[in-house]
């Protein structure tokens, strides 16, 4: 900024050179257009110019204030006060460098719940870490449905499911949360059970599904001991706030320590069984594929892929691992999906090769002299669709701007002619390869 | 008065033609506007200034939902009245 405040002078010779006229006309022009202005604000009109926006008058009311000297009462009296509404074009123009920036909901259990709870109750301690594993678990899910697309329609479903249940827990007490979520894993079981009772082969995946749904009883049995146990010792808490407030912290704090290393040698002896149980269901499942090959194999097939959704739910749910998801991913695609996924492998491949190439610039479809308001990202988003790609235009220009988050106005920029697939801002391989891009030029 | 008014109003004072006018008062909005965007604060003598202000983010809470929103920070045009024209207006009769 060299100059911050422009005088009516300065705009009259703005206006002047703009607009091909004499200065003096210019002055004259600008007075006018300030006392037809006033004017109208005079005769209590409100005036509005296209573009800029609305002047009204705005009556102040006397008020009463103190006089800080003499500390006796004053009244100010009351005034006219000529506001400014900009338009909405005006006020776009302005904001532009904040215009990337949308409000965030914030999810209040994590801000207003923990911070209440921190402060006022340890004893809640465990009904926040049920809270944390159900964020987790959509977290999981959302992670799987990004991975697997072949997936999407089954996982929708789900999701759909979790997310109302979430919504409620929001709206409900943090109580409801244990208990809901075991409800939405057996929402899910009946439909398995019923879809292949009668197969003979399924003996395997049959077992499996016992497990499972003998563990998920355990679980919920569990939770429901929790829930007694909290009870008890809530009301064993509320008896010794009568009689002595020091002892409740004590009491809650080795109750939780207490309940916590149970639950957690529970789990892992529960992740080590579902494992062994998940490697004996690919086995069956390679075999079903290379060895039996009738009408009812595809119908076989898509039962597992449903069943292993719901062990994958589980697992993860139990233990997270992430990893393990796109893995079972690769073993149980059905039959009819095989030569599809063959091609997107092909077309992952390309990109990847664009990807690691390093890219020449040669052609360019635009140039754009920056100003102090332009942004990288705002420019990338007119000319590739998405803010993301603005790594490719740093690249091009890399010898014009030395810090991307600090360019200087009046450099004169120019936007290379880029690959589609390489832009491709619905593919989430591109996103991702561009903030790869970005973290390596933004954090060195 | 809406723009067209303005414009009838100010050709009228300058015995000058509307289509001039409309020109001439274009170019001074544009020329404001885009000064305004570069951040400038603009001065008219007697009449007010135009300053371009940053409102910081905030926390804003819905009352009945209590859902917590975290509001970005954004650049407002703001006007404010000179001393010359507050107590010109001062003559004016208020009826409300």
């Amino acid at each position: 900024m060299i100059k911050d405040k422009i005088s009516s002078q300065e705009i009259i010779d703005l206006v002047a050179s703009k607009a091909s006229v004499s200065k003096r006309a210019a002055e004259e022009f600008l007075k006018m257009m300030i006392s037809s202005i006033e004017d109208a604000l005079y005769a209590g009109e409100q005036v509005k110019i296209k573009n800029f926006g609305t002047f009204k008058l705005q009556w102040n009311e006397p008020r009463k204030s103190v006089n800080i000297q003499t500390g006796g009462d004053i009244l100010l009296a009351g005034y006219h006060k000529v506001t400014f509404v900009p338009d909405s074009i005006l006020k776009d123009l302005v904001n532009e460098p904040f215009a990337h920036l949308e409000p965030v909901e914030l999810d209040d259990e994590s801000t207003t719940d923990l911070q209440k709870e921190e402060s006022s109750d340890v004893a809640l301690d465990p009904l926040r870490v049920f809270t944390e594993q159900a964020t987790e678990i959509k977290d999981l899910l959302s992670e799987i449905q990004a991975l697997s697309p072949a997936k999407q329609l089954i996982l929708i479903d789900g999701e759909n499911l979790e997310t109302s249940k979430e919504k409620e827990v929001d709206r409900s007490n943090n109580q409801k949360v244990r208990i809901e979520i075991p409800d939405y894993v057996f929402v899910d079981e009946p439909s398995v059970v019923e879809s292949n009772v009668d197969k003979a082969e399924l003996t395997e995946p049959q077992e499996i599904k016992s497990y499972i749904y003998n563990q998920l009883e355990k679980k919920n049995v569990e939770y429901e001991q929790y829930v007694v146990d909290f009870k008890e010792s809530t009301l064993i808490a509320s008896e010794v706030i009568q009689s002595e407030e020091n002892a409740v912290e004590f009491d809650s704090t080795s109750f939780i320590d207490s309940i916590k290393p149970i639950r957690k040698r529970k789990t892992w002896l529960m992740a080590s069984l579902l494992l062994v149980f998940l490697v004996g269901g690919f086995i069956s499942l390679y075999l079903f594929n290379s060895g039996v090959k009738s009408s009812s194999d595809k119908f076989l097939s898509g039962a597992m892929n449903e069943l292993v959704y719901v062990k994958d739910c589980v697992s993860n749910w139990i233990c997270p691992k992430p990893k393990r998801a796109p893995r079972t991913e690769v073993l149980i695609v059905p039959k009819d999906t095989l030569s599809a996924a063959s091609i997107n492998d092909n077309d992952v491949d390309s990109l990847q090769l664009l990807f690691d190439n390093p890219r020449v610039y040669t052609e360019f479809i635009a140039t754009e002299q920056l100003r102090r308001s332009s942004r990288l990202t705002l420019i990338s988003l007119k000319y590739y669709g998405a803010k993301d790609f603005w790594v490719y235009i740093y690249e091009a220009n890399k010898e014009r701007i030395s810090n991307p988050d600090d360019i200087s106005s009046g450099t004169l920029i120019r936007i290379p002619k880029l690959d589609s697939r390489l832009i491709d801002a619905s593919n989430p391989r591109c996103i991702k390869k561009a903030k790869e891009l970005h973290d390596q030029y933004v954090k060195r | 008065m809406n723009h067209k008014e303005l414009i009838a109003s100010m050709a009228a004072k300058m015995n000058a033609p509307k289509s001039v006018v409309a020109d001439l008062l274009e170019t001074t909005i544009a020329t404001c506007t885009e000064l305004l965007a570069d951040g400038k604060t603009i001065g008219f003598q007697s009449f007010g200034n135009f300053e371009v202000r940053k409102k910081e983010e905030r926390l804003s809470v819905h009352p009945s939902t209590q859902i917590r929103t975290l509001i970005p920070p954004k650049l407002v045009v703001n006007f404010k009245q000179s001393n010359i024209l507050k107590d010109k207006l001062k003559d004016l009769p208020h009826n409300d």
